[in-house]
């Protein structure tokens, strides 16, 4: 486990119940500034986790790297889950420093949620981009919601980008990019887990991730449309509204 | 008139990426929860095709499948599931889908198939009107006129010796029936015969120009 100090540290703790009584915790812990998952290496690594077990298409990582980052990340969710349905309904609690959040929902979407987190600080070159969201993370989000979160991020680092003399990309097409590049692991990643599970609860969390990815294309073509109504205050002709009544 | 194509997930976030990837290819696309709604929703508006999920709550993809089947057989269906399984796949084409395809969806793979498919729909009931023309054309222009003269035959057997006017009349009539049946047969033949040449590379199209020269033939213009 890396030294971060308890202060420096974000922690999700994950909690699903089942109607049958059974329960199951997943205690996620980043570093709050680097934002890399802080875990101890697994002592067992299912031969279902090695890179070259089934390498997404645009795996960037050298033959001498013998285990999947997100692979390894996943195992432990994964096994917990390999027998489980999609749609199994389960209360999902999620405890952070700063809220408590609970919903009843079904496993695919709790599974989802957590599973993104896993797989953003997992040290996977690609999908490390995504880990400033990792940092506002949303339990259970819909896809409007992970839609404005990934733009509200992207836009974030353009400013800062620009404050550094650099040249923002204002129009998002590097976010949809990303975005690809993200689905074709999101792709990679649901084959892998097909043969290292028996049902479908762990492959369809990632494939609601991959739908995320795929939604937010559209969402940038359209020119964030359904976003626009809500800042019509920011898009009088005469500018934000002062602070005057 | 756009293609119809309802979706039927569990997931909003799949729900709505397949509207949106849908939309943007061109086609009427609206969205189901579970099953149940689908049903709700077919029962008021029809579609050309359902993309189903298979595992859903309450009522499953192929018990959907199964009514969706009996009570809109005019609608085809596309199966998605996460986790791929040869026997559920096979039980699926069993009950009537006509693909299966394995989560996440590649988008232009989705796109061609659901294409493929609504087109060989309009080719089936373009070529089922076709049918249908067909069909009149021998009962109510064949048919009906040798049943006329069948009729006539049998009222001259009946008549008696000295009834000249009367035969002439029952003569003339068959005489008519016999002269329009040989001008629809002679029509019809000569449509035959382009209609065997329009065959290759048959489309909706042609099914439907098929269709408005046996309408024409039918009305007894000819062409």
């Amino acid at each position: 486990m890396a030294t971060t100090t308890d202060k420096k540290k974000i922690q999700y703790l994950y909690r699903f119940k089942f109607d049958n009584g059974t329960e199951k915790t997943f205690d996620v812990v980043l570093d709050g500034e680097s934002l890399e998952l802080l875990r101890d290496e697994p002592k067992e690594k299912p031969e279902w986790t090695k890179l070259k077990y089934s390498q997404c298409e645009n795996c960037p990582l050298s033959d001498s790297v013998e285990y999947c980052p997100v692979a390894l990340s996943l195992a432990g969710l994964v096994e917990a889950f390999s027998d489980s349905l999609s749609y199994e309904a389960a209360l999902v609690t999620v405890e952070t420093r700063e809220r408590t959040y609970v919903k009843k929902t079904t496993l695919q979407k709790g599974l989802s949620s957590i599973l993104g987190i896993y797989m953003s600080t997992s040290n996977c070159p690609i999908l490390s981009k995504m880990r400033p969201m990792t940092r506002f993370h949303l339990p259970y989000a819909n896809s409007f919601e992970t839609f404005f979160r990934s733009v509200s991020s992207y836009l974030t680092a353009q400013f800062l980008l620009m404050r550094r003399g650099e040249t923002p990309d204002w129009d998002l097409q590097g976010l949809k990019e990303i975005y690809k590049e993200v689905n074709t692991v999101n792709k990679g990643m649901s084959v892998r887990l097909h043969r290292a599970t028996e049902k479908d609860a762990n492959i369809n969390a990632v494939v609601i991730l991959h739908s995320f990815g795929d939604g937010i294309s559209y969402f940038i073509e359209s020119g964030l449309a359904d976003l626009e109504p809500m800042f019509e205050v920011f898009l009088k002709k005469n500018g934000p509204p002062d602070a005057k009544p | 008139m756009n293609e119809r194509i309802l979706v039927v997930d569990d997931e909003e976030s799949l729900r709505l990426s397949l509207k949106f990837k849908l939309k943007s290819a061109g086609f009427d696309v609206d969205v189901a929860v579970d099953g149940e709604d689908a049903l709700e929703k077919l029962k008021a508006r029809p579609a050309d095709a359902v993309l189903l999920d298979i595992n859903m709550p309450r009522m499953s993809g192929i018990e959907t499948l199964t009514v969706i089947r009996q009570r809109y057989p005019q609608t085809e269906a596309i199966m998605l599931t996460g986790f791929a399984d040869f026997s559920t796949a096979i039980e699926c084409l069993k009950i009537g889908a006509k693909d299966y395809l394995v989560k996440p969806v590649d988008t232009t793979e989705l796109v061609t198939r659901l294409r493929s498919l609504v087109r060989s729909r309009s080719n089936e009931r373009a070529l089922q009107e076709v049918h249908q023309q067909y069909l009149g054309f021998l009962t109510e222009d064949v048919l009906d006129p040798l049943k006329k003269i069948q009729s006539s035959l049998d009222q001259l057997a009946k008549l008696p010796g000295d009834a000249e006017k009367e035969r002439k009349k029952v003569l003339a009539g068959a005489r008519d029936a016999a002269d329009m049946i040989e001008a629809k047969l002679k029509v019809l033949a000569q449509f035959a015969k382009e209609a065997a040449e329009a065959v290759e590379g048959s489309s909706e199209a042609n099914a439907a120009q098929l269709t408005e020269q046996l309408k024409g033939i039918r009305r007894g213009s000819g062409r």
